[in-house]
């Protein structure tokens, strides 16, 4: 297959357009993913306001028109809740919720409506929809735009998780996203958006519920996700100076979870730390610790160990939210502390 | 071809009287479905074309959504300003297009944005605003018929209709606006929410129609001496401290007394200078105009305001000439 | 329709211009890269909270939104430490930890500008009801968007504070976009004081770039809350001169609509007829002018000059009052 480079946004993008063109159940809905509804010098080729609030959705109205590219009101509750009815009847709707913080005004379409009818009809249901959000901080957007909410969703049967890291992953597992036919959450971090890599032109999937060795290492697992990825990848360099070789285990989908490649990574180097962006209380991060105390516990030389945000809202100046987040240093040391 | 125009404003009947009398609020979701009647008349009596003002609602894009109906509807083109001026300016592109008879859909400010264009173009007012004294409460189906009959020519027009009085408001020589009802001089200096609801910040009052069966500005009127709207008078009245007190409806639910200093009928083309003063007048009910105490303000009395249809009369009217009585076996 | 006397046309020229001051400088310093994370301005719309909060005392309430600038200084909010708070400084108003769209100030009655559209109506229900259960003669004004007026919180929330008669005042600042969806797309009634209707209380459309017509409006709506009357809806409509947020590239907006929002401006509006009717001199707002600049160049030097905050010390307090 042909790559070229891509942003990460282009990338999701691109599996988004290429989805729609394959497909024609998938639409695309979400607030301003066009922008300027029935605005006259906002209609015909190329003309829409945003093409989404950090221009991911651009120029998918041009191709696919209103019809398949609906701006939405801000009434989350009744297009998310939308979405998982023209799912179990027959689309396959892309629903963009702005940012994952805004889940909370319509948070029963979400676990009580989309993750469960499947369940409750008796099987008798599909909801093959997915909602794209973005999620972390690093844009001192403040308490209730930079959240990392993911694990609150994995915690519910019937949904499943989605956090990709790079371009690459991103297309593949959006497309995957698409054509699967349960309700999945696909988050993507906004400080990711810009970042650049190589991306087949053609279609392909990344199949849900596979973890991505990111780099091989004997001495000690990170398994991370998002853009924690990047800075884990960047404190195993680091400590390559000091002959320490650390595995990063990306986990890419939350739910499913790739316990196999997890497990064998922890019995390969006897260490693990996970570092997650999100707050430490009944985590991601926790759930990992828990998996290999459990199933892992007689190959671990120390013990599982989390870098994570505080157990605090994400602030808005940006001293507090650089102290806020997990850095490169605090990762590195963590690590050293293991050894 | 017969044609009737449509204008209808959805800002009428939501200004702040909401809030200082008992008026209703009076949606647009209901001003389509009046529109929907009158419309489902026109065709049954044969209009053959409908022109609209476009508005920001489309109260009769929305009313013709789902009617099946055999006229022709058209949007005139022209540009929004979403406020009277788009009334005036559609009533001028009737007069241009051989409109028959113009249907109105407000209150008193809406028909008074319409008089300043329609012409002679004979109207039929339906009341959907707060104070109305000019259009009527009405049963748009019926409303919707009067105004077929006379745009087809159904019925003798000149019978059916009247033409209504009218106050002309002078500044400084100069003709500033115009009144269907009432002129009045407020101590308000801010044009502000529009509307006047408090009688003791009321000055003066020039009065086309004084009827005691009204509400708002006439009942006051009303209350001493009645004029009716085709009486070849009018009425003066100065608020304030007197011998007299008239307890009047003002606004919708609003009946207070008010003070009356002093009153006289006046004559068709009487002109009655109003104190100097800084002060804001309001035209039927909404203040319209900021005045200045160096300014001179007039207003005069005139019998050029717009031809109105009765639509009792031509209902009856038609009756008597049969139009809607055919035998049986041979509509077509 | 009380007359306004002077006092009140100062402070509503100053707290306006104040506003304005404050929002075309927080765009100049965003532009410079001095502010992190994102604003979004309310220049052009100060007619409608400097003529709300004119019927307010620091005792009530009011909940607002994510373009909440504006009814912050309205309600007496010190534009110093709010400016430090946009810079994240540990000076700010909410020691750097709120930023732009948490801007609040309970003393004032400020509870809170919010990143969530639609967010304010149920939290003026619950002050609304605090006033009702106490039995203070509190009044809890409402702050939302037309963007917010399809949110389903204002539509519970509108109902709410009508069943239990609270002393509410809802006002819709429609400035034509949510985001940059206009109103005309995005509401079916298109009206929005149409929907007093569906909720039993009485609403009504205002000219929002007038002071005096909010003035009006917002002083019968607020004395009825006063005296238990119940809530009622206002709808303001305005526009504003800035994008959704700063770096929105507007093109939704065409020009004629600018050079349309340009020449109703509320300030200049208030101005002219302020002057021309002679209730205040040229002096006088010439006075305000220089006064407010003044203020904000200030409050820009006090953000400046302010230490940033410390993390250790104050990255995770405030999260609960007691945690052992």
């Amino acid at each position: 297959m042909a790559t070229r480079t891509l942003t990460f946004s282009g990338a999701i993008n691109e599996a988004m357009r290429l989805e729609m063109r394959r497909d024609p159940t998938v639409i695309l809905m979400g607030e301003d993913v066009a922008g300027g509804a029935t605005l006259p010098h906002m209609e015909g080729e190329g003309k829409e306001a945003w093409g989404g609030v950090l221009g991911v959705t651009k120029d998918l109205v041009t191709e696919f028109g209103r019809d398949r590219v609906l701006d939405t009101p801000i009434s989350e509750s009744s297009f998310i809740g939308a979405a998982v009815g023209a799912a179990s009847t027959g689309l396959r709707p892309i629903a963009e919720l702005m940012f994952v913080d805004f889940f909370g005004v319509c948070f029963d379409q979400v676990f009580n409506q989309g993750a469960k009818l499947r369940y409750m009809f008796g099987g008798k249901a599909q909801v093959p929809m997915v909602i794209r959000t973005m999620i972390g901080g690093g844009f001192r957007a403040a308490a209730q735009h930079s959240q990392s909410l993911y694990s609150i969703f994995t915690h519910i049967p019937g949904i499943k998780s989605v956090v990709p890291s790079t371009p690459y992953d991103a297309k593949g597992l959006l497309s995957a996203a698409i054509q699967d036919n349960d309700p999945v959450i696909f988050f993507e971090h906004k400080v990711l958006y810009g970042m650049e890599g190589e991306v087949p032109e053609d279609n392909y999937v990344i199949p849900l519920g596979v973890a991505d060795v990111k780099r091989e290492g004997n001495d000690l697992t990170i398994v991370t996700l998002g853009r924690m990825v990047h800075f884990s990848l960047e404190a195993a360099e680091k400590l390559t100076g000091d002959g320490v070789e650390v595995e990063v285990v990306d986990l890419r989908s939350l739910s499913p979870l790739d316990e196999e490649t997890i497990l064998a990574s922890v019995r390969k180097t006897h260490r693990l730390i996970v570092v997650d962006e999100a707050n430490p209380r009944c985590s991601i991060a926790t759930d990992i610790v828990a998996l290999a105390a459990g199933q892992a516990f007689d190959y671990l030389d120390a013990p599982p160990t989390m870098v994570t945000a505080p157990h605090a809202p994400v602030p808005f100046s940006p001293v507090l939210e650089d102290a806020y987040l997990p850095s490169v240093d605090t990762i590195v040391a963590t690590v050293q502390s293991l050894l | 071809m017969s044609t009737v125009g449509i204008i209808a404003n959805p800002a009428s009947g939501k200004d702040i009287r909401r809030l200082v009398t008992h008026a209703s609020v009076f949606d647009n979701h209901e001003k389509a479905h009046i529109l929907q009647r009158a419309l489902l008349a026109l065709d049954a009596v044969g209009v053959e074309q409908v022109l609209f003002m476009p508005d920001y609602y489309g109260l009769v894009e929305r009313a013709l959504d789902g009617l099946n109906l055999s006229l022709e509807a058209a949007e005139l083109h022209m540009d929004m300003h979403a406020d009277e001026r788009d009334s005036t300016e559609a009533a001028r592109r009737f007069c241009e297009s051989d409109v028959g008879c113009i249907v109105t859909l407000g209150g008193d400010g809406t028909n008074r944005a319409v008089a300043k264009g329609c012409n002679d173009i004979p109207i039929v007012a339906i009341s959907t605003g707060t104070n109305n004294v000019f259009p009527c409460m009405l049963e748009s189906t019926v409303a919707g018929l009067a105004a077929g009959l006379v745009a087809r020519e159904m019925v003798d027009v000149e019978r059916v209709t009247y033409t209504a009085k009218q106050l002309e408001v002078y500044v400084d020589g100069q003709l500033a606006e115009i009144a269907l009802i009432d002129v009045v001089a407020s101590n308000e200096l801010f044009i502000g929410s529009r509307a006047l609801w408090d009688p003791r910040r009321l000055r003066e009052i020039v009065l086309a129609r004084a009827e005691p069966s009204s509400i708002g500005m006439s009942s006051i009127g009303g209350c001493l001496h009645v004029v009716g709207r085709q009486d070849p008078q009018g009425m003066y009245i100065r608020l304030g401290q007197g011998n007299t007190s008239v307890l009047a409806p003002v606004g919708p639910g609003l009946i207070i007394p008010v003070g009356i200093q002093s009153h006289r009928l006046l004559s068709l083309g009487e002109q009655v200078a109003l104190e100097p003063a800084a002060c804001t007048i309001a035209v039927d009910g909404e203040r319209q105009i900021e005045v200045f105490s160096e300014q001179q303000v007039s207003v005069r009395l005139t019998n050029h305001g717009p031809r109105v249809v009765d639509v009792q009369q031509c209902m009856r009217e038609a009756s008597q000439c049969g139009v809607l009585s055919m035998p049986v076996g041979r509509e077509t | 329709m009380a007359e306004i006397n002077k006092e009140k046309l100062l402070w509503a020229y100053e707290r306006m211009k104040l506003i304005r001051t404050f929002e075309d400088r927080v765009a100049g310093l965003f532009a410079e890269g001095k502010l992190p994370g994102f604003v979004h301005l309310y220049a052009g719309e100060e007619a409608i909270g400097v003529g709300v909060i004119s019927h307010l005392t620091d005792k009530d309430y009011i909940t607002s939104t994510h373009r909440g600038h504006g009814h912050c200084i309205a309600k007496g909010v010190d534009v110093s430490p709010m400016m430090a708070e946009l810079y994240g400084k540990a000076t700010g108003a909410c020691k750097g930890k709120g930023g732009s769209m948490h801007i609040a100030d309970v003393d004032k009655g400020m509870l809170g500008a919010n990143g969530i559209v639609g967010a304010g109506g149920p939290l003026a229900c619950g002050s609304g009801l605090m006033a009702k259960t106490l039995g203070t003669d509190q009044v809890t004004v409402c702050f939302f968007g037309d963007g917010a007026a399809e949110q389903g919180t204002m539509h519970e929330a509108m109902n709410l504070a009508s069943i239990w008669k609270l002393p509410v005042v809802f006002v819709c600042e429609n400035n034509g976009y949510a985001e940059t969806t206009p109103w005309g797309y995005h509401c079916a009634a298109k009206d929005i004081s149409d929907r007093a209707v569906a909720y039993d209380m009485p609403g009504a459309t205002v000219d929002g770039t007038d002071f005096f017509a909010v003035y009006e409006a917002a002083e019968v709506a607020i004395e009825r809350a006063r005296k238990g009357e119940g809530p009622s809806l206002i709808e303001c409509r305005g526009f504003r001169y800035y994008g959704h947020f700063e770096g929105d590239a507007m093109l939704y907006f065409t020009e004629e609509e600018k050079a349309r929002n340009r020449a109703r401006d509320p300030i200049e509006s208030f101005k002219k007829r302020v002057l021309e009717r002679g209730l205040l001199s040229e002096e006088e707002i010439a006075g305000i002018d220089a006064k407010t600049a003044k203020m904000v160049e200030e409050a820009v030097e006090f953000a400046e000059e302010s230490p940033w905050p410390v993390p250790e010390d104050v990255l995770t307090t405030d999260v609960y009052v007691s945690y052992p």
